[in-house]
């Protein structure tokens, strides 16, 4: 068994973790109060650093990485901005991935290809107002009419929407059907009639990343735009969240190291009663715990994401690591906030952002309790 | 026209540096490594004439197995092969046998230009470039801030004190050593770190290359004994202002 990196993960990580320092984390405090996107910053230049297609195939655009040089991607532009890191991990793992798993090739090349170099951005509108953890409850219908699918009804919660140009949208293709068995997957343009937004989500976190409304009213797409095969959509879905969740449990990892660094690197400076109070055992005993933690959640999170490369099943794998780094997410940001007294309330200092931001890993892409009914699922089965 | 660049591995700057038993290196235990930062410059500027000219760039780094690491950023930066001098002593070695070797290394292979960074950041000597042109017999420019090529012309600017630059002019073969702020070195994009686990890395014992032995050598190496705590200003404000600027004066050039 082998704990190391390869080369290439190091240069990986090196490079990402420079560019997110020097370029991403000197904005991440006014975009987030602004609640702005910058496209050219979040999107094209990662594109320019071939992170918008790290896992897929050069023939299709992408770098030919594996599925840890992703996580490892996410992972240090959360560390710095939360935002940054959802929106490469919405677009790879969730609006690019379900067309490289279930896509024809004439599929891949029309949309992959883009998706990968960047040109096109990614998103995935799977949760209904009605059906959230729940997905076989999907309201939304597309019928066939002629050479095109007709699609109604809406998709909330949507990251990236309106700045993405290619959807990964679920509807009901069957209504006889049992609900998981009549679902079908399409993928849907920008610019498609009868595609709209609907209002943007105002956030308590990740403010910096678009959430908005989907709005299919007789919505005309392709026929050819049916992704995988009709009634396939719950696999595809399922399947999909899978590696979703590996993007998310990396996004948790990074937001948590990003507020132990702060919180070490403050506890040092500040000085009561005439001493750092990093000396003081009672605060030594919190960053001992909090370190242990992390590397926990990141071994985790690198283990799920050696297995989705190695070909290996990592349903159960990426649920835990997506279960256990988000809630780690969750408590150190909290335990960092603690540790900065009163200026870790003030936006004066990142830990507070980075609270905000670490409560949605514990409930998008799978909320913590679907992740353990899927662990307990595989474990019982 | 061929291009060589030379690079050193060194410790992060921001690892907690201690001195090992021996007391002549570093405790190298705990540290992380990275390319030397004026290095990276000299790898930008090496890349820029390369894809200008269309020259073929060779990257060279001496050190133990783990450099490979480094001279796989320089390959994703675009340089086209690595030669791996394989030295597992090299951080004991003094400048003068870093030099012979690289030297050694470069005497028969017609080299336009080398291109080494200033000085290093763990020893500093900023000796290794100069040596290299001398045992060559090409001319070294040194400290370099600014590089044009045109037609076999190489405009530089140097900097000298007091933010002055001084222009220079000089022809092939030449080395240069590269200054902080000569270019923005570029990021290693994904794809071509991907390529660079590709492209040749040629791998030479030190022991053929190193014709001769060291010409000083370090002694001991210790951490600065601490000098007294800071000056505590105590009292009211202006008073507190006008003592501060007093001692400034004194012993400060701030208002020189």
């Amino acid at each position: 068994m082998n704990f190391e990196l390869t080369e290439e993960q190091n240069l990986i990580r090196d490079m990402v973790r420079t560019f997110a320092e020097t370029e991403v984390a000197p904005s991440a405090d006014e975009r987030d109060e602004q609640e702005s996107f910058d496209r050219d910053l979040m999107f094209a230049r990662l594109a320019d650093l071939g992170l918008t297609g790290i896992v897929f195939p050069e023939e299709y655009g992408g770098a030919g990485a594996d599925y840890l040089s992703y996580a490892i991607a996410v992972e240090e532009l959360s560390r710095v901005c939360a935002s940054t890191g959802v929106t490469l991990s919405a677009h790879l793992s969730l609006g690019s991935n379900p067309i490289y798993l279930f896509g024809s090739d004439e599929q891949k090349k029309q949309f992959l290809t883009p998706l990968a170099l960047g040109d096109a951005m990614g998103a995935f509108g799977l949760t209904e107002p009605s059906a959230g953890s729940d997905a076989g409850g999907t309201k939304t219908t597309a019928v066939l009419d002629g050479d095109e699918w007709v699609v109604n009804g809406n998709k909330i919660f949507i990251t990236n929407a309106g700045e993405a140009d290619i959807y990964i949208v679920f509807a009901r293709t069957d209504k006889n059907a049992e609900k998981h068995h009549g679902i079908s997957a399409f993928i849907v343009e920008k610019g498609a009639p009868g595609f709209s937004f609907g209002k943007k989500e105002k956030k308590m976190g990740i403010r910096s990343s678009p959430t908005m409304e989907l709005v299919f009213e007789n919505c005309r797409i392709p026929k050819g735009n049916l992704l995988g095969e009709e009634g396939q959509g719950f696999k595809v879905a399922m399947k999909t969240l899978d590696g979703g969740r590996i993007g998310i449990a990396s996004q948790a990892l990074g937001i948590a190291q990003g507020a132990l660094d702060a919180t070490t690197q403050y506890v040092t400076e500040r000085e009561q009663f005439n001493k750092p109070i990093s000396v003081f055992q009672g605060v030594q005993f919190q960053l001992a715990d909090m370190v242990t933690q992390v590397e926990a959640a990141r071994l985790l999170v690198y283990n799920a994401a050696y297995r989705a490369s190695a070909g290996l099943s990592y349903s159960q794998e990426s649920a835990m690591a997506k279960l256990f780094a988000s809630e780690t997410a969750m408590k150190l940001t909290t335990q960092a906030v603690q540790l900065h007294g009163g200026y870790g309330y003030t936006r004066d200092f990142p830990v507070e952002r980075m609270m905000r931001d670490a409560k949605i890993t514990e409930i998008y892409e799978g909320t913590s309790e679907i992740q353990r009914v899927v662990i307990g699922a595989c474990l019982t089965r | 026209m061929k291009l060589l660049v030379c690079i050193k591995q060194v410790p992060d700057m921001e690892s907690k540096f201690k001195i090992d038993s021996d007391g002549v290196w570093y405790d190298q235990s705990d540290l992380a490594w990275r390319m030397n930062e004026y290095d990276e410059y000299g790898v930008e500027q090496a890349v820029q004439l390369k894809e200008q000219s269309g020259a073929d760039l060779t990257v060279l780094c001496i050190g133990p197995d783990q450099v490979k690491e480094t001279m796989k950023k320089a390959l994703a930066m675009g340089c086209d092969r690595g030669v791996h001098i394989a030295d597992d002593m090299s951080c004991l070695r003094d400048p003068f046998e870093i030099a012979t070797i690289i030297a050694e290394f470069a005497r028969d292979k017609d080299f336009d230009m080398v291109f080494t960074g200033m000085q290093s950041q763990d020893r500093g000597s900023g000796q290794v470039g100069v040596m290299v042109a001398e045992m060559l017999a090409i001319p070294a420019v040194t400290t370099i801030v600014d590089f044009a090529f045109d037609d076999g012309t190489i405009k530089m600017k140097r900097e000298l004190e007091g933010g002055v630059r001084a222009e220079v002019e000089a022809s092939l073969p030449l080395l240069v050593t590269c200054q902080l702020g000569l270019n923005t070195p570029r990021y290693p994009t994904l794809p071509n770190i991907m390529k660079a686990k590709k492209k040749e890395l040629l791998s030479i014992d030190a022991q053929e290359l190193c014709k001769a032995s060291g010409l000083q050598k370090t002694v001991k190496m210790s951490f600065p004994e601490k000098s007294s705590g800071g000056l505590m200003l105590e009292g009211e404000v202006a008073d507190i202002a006008d003592r501060l600027i007093a001692a400034l004066k004194e012993k400060t050039s701030i208002f020189a």
